[in-house]
C-alpha cells in the first residue's frame, strides 16, 4: 500500500480510477444489512412506489463508501484526514459508478505535508452523482 | 440557547429541536460488521477483513472502513430504541417519502479497531430552507469517542425533505 511515492505528488495529478458496478438490487440488499441504514426508499420497490417514486434508489453513502476507497487505496486508511461529499444527484439502480480523485492542493497543517483532492463519482451516462474533497497526509 | 429556527409552513421537520444533543450512547465495534461493510464497498486493503494483516500493518485489530461511522450510527440509533429514546430520524419527525441525503464529511481524529466500545452522539445545529419553501435542511454534527484515545471521528450531515405540493 505504501509503495506509492507520495511526496512526489503534485498539484493535478490524477489517482488511478475506480468502477463500481452496476449497482444491483442484491447490492443495494446487501449494503442496507451492512450499513444498519434500513430506509425503504433504497430496498423496498412498494414503498418508493407508493411514495410516487419510479423505483428504490441507491443510498448515497454507498457511493461515498466507495469514493472513498479511490483515495484510500492509494494513500492508505490512516493518511485520511478529511473525508467530505455533496449527494450532487440520485444514484439510480444498474447505475455504474466511476470514482476519480485529482490533486488539488499541497498545504501543511498540524505539523503535517498534507494534500486535497478533489474527488467525484459519475454515472455511465456523465451526470455526476457525488462531488466533494478529501485531504491526505504525506508523511 | 440558539435561536429559533425560522418555519416553514410546508415543514416536515419538528424544528423545535435546533441546538438538541442526543446523549452518548456506547456502541460495539465488531470484526464480523467491519469486514461485511468492507466486503460490501469492495475494500482491497487487507486491513479491514484479515486480522493477522492488520496486526502486521501495526493495528491492534481490524480496522473500520473510512465511511464505517454510518454503521456506528445506526447501531446507536438501535440502543437507543432499546431504551426507549428516540433515534435521530424520529427526533427531527423525517418522512422517508422525502428524505434525501444531502451532503456528509468526516474528520478523522484516529482509527476505529475491532473490539473497542465506543460513544456515539449527535447534535442537531440548524434548520433552513431551499427554493422557495420547496425544500427544508436540517444540518447536523456527530462524534465517535472512545473513552481512552479520544475523539475518533466527527461529521458534519445535512438531510432534506423534497416538500410535496401543498394541497389546494
Amino acid at each position: 500500500m505504501d509503495k506509492i511515492n507520495l511526496k512526489a505528488v503534485e498539484v493535478g495529478a490524477a489517482l488511478p480510477e475506480l468502477t463500481f458496478g452496476p449497482i444491483s438490487r442484491k447490492t443495494l440488499a446487501l449494503y442496507a444489512g451492512a450499513s444498519g441504514d434500513h430506509n425503504p426508499a433504497h430496498i423496498d420497490i412498494d414503498f418508493a412506489k407508493k411514495a410516487g417514486l419510479p423505483d428504490v434508489f441507491a443510498h448515497g453513502m454507498l457511493s461515498f463508501g466507495v469514493l472513498t476507497r479511490v483515495v484510500t487505496r492509494w494513500a492508505g486508511a490512516g493518511r485520511l484526514r478529511e473525508f467530505g461529499a455533496r449527494f450532487v444527484s440520485i444514484t439510480q439502480v444498474h447505475d455504474l459508478i466511476t470514482c476519480k480523485a485529482t490533486v488539488i492542493e499541497k498545504f501543511e497543517a498540524d505539523g503535517e505535508q498534507r494534500v486535497r483532492l478533489a474527488v467525484v463519482a459519475t454515472a455511465q451516462d456523465g451526470r455526476e452523482t457525488l462531488s466533494g474533497d478529501a485531504v491526505v497526509a504525506l508523511n | 440557547m440558539t435561536s429559533a429556527a425560522p418555519s416553514n409552513p410546508r415543514g416536515i421537520f419538528d424544528r423545535s429541536v435546533k441546538g438538541a444533543t442526543l446523549e452518548p450512547v456506547p456502541v460495539q465495534i465488531e470484526r464480523g460488521v467491519i469486514r461485511f461493510f468492507a466486503q460490501v464497498l469492495g475494500e482491497t486493503d487487507p486491513i479491514h477483513f484479515d486480522v493477522e494483516a492488520a496486526r502486521a500493518a501495526g493495528h491492534p485489530d481490524l480496522v473500520a472502513s473510512s465511511s464505517f461511522f454510518v454503521v456506528i450510527e445506526a447501531a446507536a440509533d438501535e440502543e437507543r430504541k432499546r431504551r426507549g429514546q428516540p433515534a435521530l430520524l424520529d427526533t427531527l419527525k423525517c418522512d422517508f417519502r422525502y428524505l434525501l441525503h444531502g451532503d456528509e464529511r468526516y474528520f478523522y481524529e484516529a482509527p476505529i479497531y475491532a473490539g473497542e466500545e465506543v460513544a456515539f452522539s449527535t447534535t442537531i445545529v440548524d434548520f433552513y430552507d431551499k427554493k422557495g419553501g420547496a425544500m427544508e435542511l436540517v444540518t447536523c454534527e456527530s462524534k465517535v469517542v472512545h473513552p481512552k484515545r479520544g475523539l475518533l471521528v466527527r461529521s458534519q450531515r445535512t438531510l432534506l425533505h423534497r416538500l410535496p405540493e401543498p394541497k389546494g
